[in-house]
């Protein structure tokens, strides 16, 4: 039983408790291609408990969530402070373990942890490598160089060492020639290892500060992270080299000299898609448009086309058309645009309005997913003429691009233009 | 006090930003010339000259000093400074160069010559309105010009949210930035709006 338990309140899942399963006689018809944000739920977050549940319910609360029994406070005692463990109590009676079995969830909020840990292990990929200092070597910590013949004694005892790593039942008397290889090329590797070893290069007369040297704990250097070996991460595994790479996006990656990763933070969605039809003496060729949106949500945004007989093909022609097209958007406080914004494209005429804090993406749903895309936070626009989704795309497009900053403003008149907000609030705007 | 005249300016400065003009000139009266000296003070025009139907000279192209006497010039107020005050209206470093303008006795061929200004290739008055139309005046109080000055609307009037838009207004202090007009509590009828 760890020390750390307190903490269980914090990072508590939610019970495998039955809980009434929210009945949908109606279930939620998507209405647009945009998936909802999560509103508030009309109804609480817990369900309402009977009174024979709750027999149930307190029952699996003292199993999940027993009291501390008397070898816990003991060992409790001896980690913490009396003023601490106090506190503890205080924390544990505050909380019911009926409400943590019953309202218990993991967090979804921004701020929660990035994982679930109750602290009692030490995790080698999130939490950091034990570290030891001089002051736990025991007795004098004093070393020299070692002579030849210390050097040459410590490295055929480290060699053997590793040899019986490596061959924990003796070496086989009957070996065939690839296993003899296989030993050879072994014994290599551990005599390359032991000259490397600082064991053999400085000796000390206290065992424990030998002992020290091979320590990884002692070392400056971060030990490297496990090889994770269940079955799941040995199947996703894969080589640079198996994978499948499309020529395109590698061209696209070598022209922007772009990371593949970079990738992965684009928010890319297709926002028109439908059929084309050129007609030939041949006949009717059918092929497919699309447009695509892309932006990395802060100040980047591009629009690109694409059209082909085959669907996909044309679908990845507008997303890397959409890539390279990416723009930058000048925002104003990183939130919203200089002022009002006219564009008219065809007979579609398009009208942004800048908006104060918090006041949200209150447009259309096509300028909605250029704006999320940009990182424009507060908007309102106005499509007052033709609907024409291409145009409209567009049409917010280029206004966003071509928007007249204050600066260049006073360039051009040769006056000092100030913002008002910035300096009233001190630049403590973001 | 004509409007009709003012919407003719206003379309006539666009159009020739548009069409990337450098010098245009539109018909003299007391509320163009002082408009235009508004917008010259705003940084909208470079240049507000009085003229006749043929453009004046520019003054890169006016009769300039030959470099040999600004540089004895030079070396003689290096020495002398006070030389740079005349005395009893005689300059001691010579005659001053004027270029006299050739403005036409007949008013009527009178014509006001304005320069218009470009920045990266992008005209810096791109939109001039009426505000006030020649059948609708529309009058402003101070109050009325502070909410519009801040982007509210008030009166019916839209209020200024392009970035950098101004308003003249004219007020029986002569023609007046609409923020001027607030910071002196006055009011009056608004002319124009240009971003």
């Amino acid at each position: 039983m760890s020390v750390c338990r307190p903490a269980r309140c914090l990072f508590s899942k939610a019970s495998s408790l039955p809980k009434s399963a929210p009945s949908a006689p109606h279930p939620r018809r998507p209405f647009h291609t945009t998936t909802s944000r999560s509103g508030r739920r009309r109804r609480p977050h817990y369900p309402s408990i009977k009174a024979e549940d709750l027999a149930l319910l307190n029952q699996a609360a003292e199993v999940q969530y027993p009291k501390y029994d008397t070898s816990e406070t003991a060992l409790l005692a001896k980690k913490y402070t009396p003023a601490q463990i106090a506190a503890i109590k205080a924390a544990e009676s505050a909380l019911d373990p009926r409400d943590i079995i019953t309202q218990g969830q993991t967090r979804t909020d921004p701020w929660k942890l990035p994982y679930e840990d109750d602290m009692s292990e030490v995790d080698p990929v999130t939490d950091h490598a034990e570290k030891l200092t001089a002051a736990d070597i025991p007795g004098p910590k004093t070393f020299r160089e070692a002579n030849e013949v210390e050097s040459d004694e410590a490295i055929t005892l480290i060699a053997s060492e590793n040899m019986a790593k490596l061959y924990p039942n003796g070496v086989p008397d009957d070996m065939t020639d690839k296993e003899k290889q296989h030993l050879e090329d072994a014994m290599h590797a551990a005599l390359t290892q032991a000259s490397l070893d600082p064991r053999a290069s400085y000796t000390s007369k206290n065992p424990k500060a030998m002992e020290a040297l091979a320590d990884p704990r002692h070392s400056t250097i971060l030990p490297d992270l496990p090889r994770l070996e269940n079955r799941m991460a040995k199947q996703t595994r894969r080589l640079s080299t198996e994978e499948q790479e499309d020529p395109r996006q590698k061209r696209l990656l070598q022209q922007m000299s772009w990371d593949k990763d970079k990738l992965k933070f684009l928010r890319i969605k297709t926002l028109v898609s439908h059929g084309v039809t050129n007609q030939t003496r041949m006949g009717k060729i059918n092929s497919m448009y699309f447009l695509t949106i892309a932006g990395n949500e802060n100040g980047l945004l591009g629009v690109g086309e694409g059209k082909s007989t085959e669907p996909e093909e044309g679908r990845k022609q507008s997303v890397m058309a959409a890539i390279r097209n990416m723009r930058p958007i000048p925002r104003y406080e990183g939130r919203t645009i200089y002022g009002d914004l006219e564009k008219k494209v065809g007979a579609t005429k398009v009208q942004l309005f800048s908006r104060p804090p918090g006041f949200g993406l209150r447009v259309q749903h096509l300028i909605f997913e250029l704006a999320r895309a940009a990182g424009l936070h507060d908007l309102s626009a106005r499509t007052p003429r033709s609907r024409n989704k291409m145009n409209v795309i567009k049409a917010t497009w280029e206004a966003l691009c071509n928007q007249r900053l204050p600066d260049e403003i006073a360039r051009g008149r040769g006056k000092k233009l100030v913002d008002v907000r910035k300096v009233y609030y001190g630049g403590s705007v973001h | 006090m004509s409007l009709v005249n003012l919407a003719h300016v206003c379309s006539h400065l666009q159009n020739a930003s548009k069409a990337r003009l450098g010098l245009t000139s539109i018909p003299v009266s007391k509320m163009h010339v002082n408009l235009m000296l508004g917008l010259q003070r705003e940084g909208f025009l470079s240049s507000v000259t009085l003229g006749g139907p043929t453009p004046p000279k520019p003054f890169l192209l006016q009769t300039q000093p030959d470099p040999e006497s600004l540089e004895n010039m030079a070396r003689k107020l290096e020495k002398e400074p006070w030389n740079a005050y005349p005395v009893d209206g005689q300059s001691p470093l010579g005659k001053e160069q004027i270029y006299e303008v050739n403005v036409p006795e007949n008013p009527a061929k009178r014509r006001l010559w304005l320069g218009l200004k470009y920045w990266n290739n992008e005209p810096v008055l791109k939109q001039m309105k009426l505000v006030s139309k020649p059948t609708r005046r529309i009058w402003l109080t101070s109050e009325d010009l502070g909410r519009i000055a801040r982007t509210r609307e008030s009166s019916y009037v839209k209020g200024l949210t392009h970035p950098g838009e101004c308003m003249f207004v004219t007020t029986d202090r002569g023609i007046l930035e609409a923020r001027d007009c607030v910071e002196r509590r006055i009011g009056g009828m608004a002319l124009c709006r240009v971003w």
